[in-house]
């Protein structure tokens, strides 16, 4: 019998590895069915009609393929839809500006290492930056359009809110990763907070600040395409009344406009993303 | 071109930021970028001021202190709370299992959408590229009356509203791993005379998984959001509390169910955190 360097037959070692290796197998296994249990349980829960699902890819394809066939382009690129069209780009390009702006100083904030104040600044940009994160922007939408009234302000407001949730987060990560040599050398010159911020921190994150706001640009104007449906600006009111009337195939063609725009701003921030490298 | 000017164009260089700070930089350039800056701020004022004045109707919308007690009459109605407990858990089971979906529909697109695995050449190629990209354009809400109107009411359709939707972004990052994956265990495999999907379960799989956790983990806290608003349009969850007390003016019980939402995306948050510290 073979004898290791610590007394131990290879035997032994044989038979505990199997010992946990046949444990782990079963933890797995229990953790697998557990899961499984919870699934079912959560079908019979919520009354799932999972029945229909066999019918679905036929229903799907009849409403995709031929009530929503062939798209109004027509309706789409006219009169106040092709207004509205307009109105959400300006909406998703002034939620980006006002909302980078803002997003700036905030990250700056909320970045613990270089943040003006740990006691005052630090929970406060953390603050904002959970708050406009855990609000879904459409819910963000539907309370700003009771406060100001219906129209593209509230939904520019809503976007300003995404970006900085967004972004803001984003910048902040970046602003705590980077380098403390410089931010110390500036402190050391006597410089104040804003000079440590714009001359020692600025420079390193810049490159990276600028690919975030690219970024979250094709976030911002994916989001703004729906806003409209509860009244915040934007095409997103004519997709709700087009499917409220069932006139799917106008609907389809402002969907098939969406795309086409969300596709032709991807290349753009693609193009953008290329000449920063 | 000297290097310095070349960081400085490529906007990289540090001393770009302050613009005239720079000795080096020729005067002309820095003339451009006035021009540039001015004209954006123009195009800024105009469009804001046609959103935020010509667009606004401000005797509804009234002054500040207007504004602040319509905002006052969201304060929550904590006696409400408890009737809307059901709802978020609802809520959270709609954005678990839809971003569970989502991840096994995700996995054969990124296949599909990776250059260096896709199966059949440039066919599958675009099919994968092409399913990313419709399930990345389209708004959760359409993806959901699409999915009510095929399958009636309930959490189911909007759960695949959420998985369908989750495709896109799971997707396209897992199919970018993939191209990003360092060959050398793809050749090592590939030498031991391994079929296409042993290559794809020893060396690709391997190599990405912890990228797709990660990626499915930051879905999930999305996707919680997401959840949240599918109610609107028939898919289950808190959305169609809310849009209720909306529209039936009870802006204290609105209030009530946006704490709900945010109390839960927090725990969410907190959870994937666990996991992600768990898993990876």
């Amino acid at each position: 019998m073979a004898v290791g360097e610590y007394g131990i037959t290879v035997d032994d070692a044989r038979r505990d590895y199997r010992r946990f290796v046949n444990l782990r197998r079963l933890i797995k296994f229990i953790a697998l069915l557990l899961f499984c249990i919870f699934a079912v349980w959560t079908v019979w829960y919520m009354n799932m009609p999972l029945e229909r699902l066999s019918g679905m890819f036929g229903r799907i394809g009849t409403m995709v393929f031929n009530r929503m066939m062939p798209p109004d382009l027509d309706y789409a690129l006219t009169g106040n839809v092709f207004y509205s069209i307009l109105e959400t780009i300006e909406m998703s390009f002034l939620g980006t500006v006002y909302g980078v702006l803002l997003a700036v100083p905030v990250a700056w904030f909320g970045a613990w290492n270089v943040t003006p104040s740990r006691t005052i600044c630090y929970p406060l940009g953390r603050a904002i930056l959970v708050l406009s994160r855990a609000i879904p922007p459409i819910i963000w939408a539907m309370i700003l359009v009771v406060i100001l009234g219906f129209g593209p302000m509230a939904g520019t407001i809503t976007l300003v809110l995404l970006t900085l949730s967004f972004a803001g987060k984003l910048m902040s990560e970046q602003v705590e990763a980077i380098d403390m040599g410089p931010v110390e050398a500036i402190r050391a010159t006597g410089a104040g907070e804003i000079k440590t911020f714009v001359y020692a921190v600025l420079p390193q994150v810049k490159a990276a600040w600028i690919g975030i706001i690219i970024y979250n640009w094709d976030s911002t104007f994916r989001a703004s395409t729906i806003l409209g449906f509860v009244g915040a600006g934007g095409l997103g009111l004519y997709i709700r009344s087009t499917t409220q009337l069932l006139d799917y195939e106008r609907t389809m063609g402002i969907i098939l406009v969406v795309i086409v725009l969300v596709i032709a701003s991807e290349i753009l921030s693609h193009f953008a993303r290329q000449r920063i490298r | 071109m000297s290097g310095i000017e070349a960081a400085d164009a490529s906007g990289i260089n540090g001393a770009g930021l302050i613009g005239d700070a720079n000795p080096l930089r020729p005067r002309n350039t820095i003339l451009k970028r006035y021009c540039l800056i001015a004209g954006f701020a123009s195009v800024v004022l105009v469009l804001t001021a046609h959103v935020f004045v010509f667009q606004t109707d401000w005797a509804r919308t009234g002054g500040l202190g207007q504004m602040l007690k319509t905002a006052a009459w969201f304060l929550p109605n904590l006696g409400y709370f408890p009737s809307i407990l059901l709802a978020l858990f609802e809520t959270f089971l709609i954005a678990l299992f839809g971003t569970l979906i989502g991840m096994v529909i995700a996995i054969p697109v990124a296949v599909l959408a990776a250059r260096n695995v896709t199966p059949a050449g440039l066919a599958s190629y675009w099919a994968g590229r092409v399913t990313i990209v419709l399930s990345r354009s389209v708004h959760e809400l359409i993806f959901a009356l699409i999915f009510v109107s095929a399958l009636g009411l309930g959490p189911l359709p909007g759960m695949l509203a959420l998985a369908v939707r989750s495709v896109g972004f799971l997707a396209k990052t897992t199919a970018e791993a993939i191209e990003n994956i360092e060959i050398g265990p793809v050749e090592a495999i590939e030498a031991t005379g391994a079929k296409r999907m042993a290559v794809l379960l020893f060396a690709v799989l391997p190599q990405v998984f912890p990228i797709f956790v990660g990626n499915v983990i930051f879905q999930f806290d999305i996707n919680i959001r997401r959840a949240a608003i599918l109610g609107m349009v028939g898919g289950g969850g808190i959305g169609l509390i809310f849009a209720e007390q909306i529209m039936s003016l009870a802006y204290d019980r609105a209030g009530t169910v946006v704490l709900g939402v945010v109390a839960m995306v927090l725990l969410g948050e907190y959870i994937s955190i666990r996991i992600r510290s768990w898993l990876l």
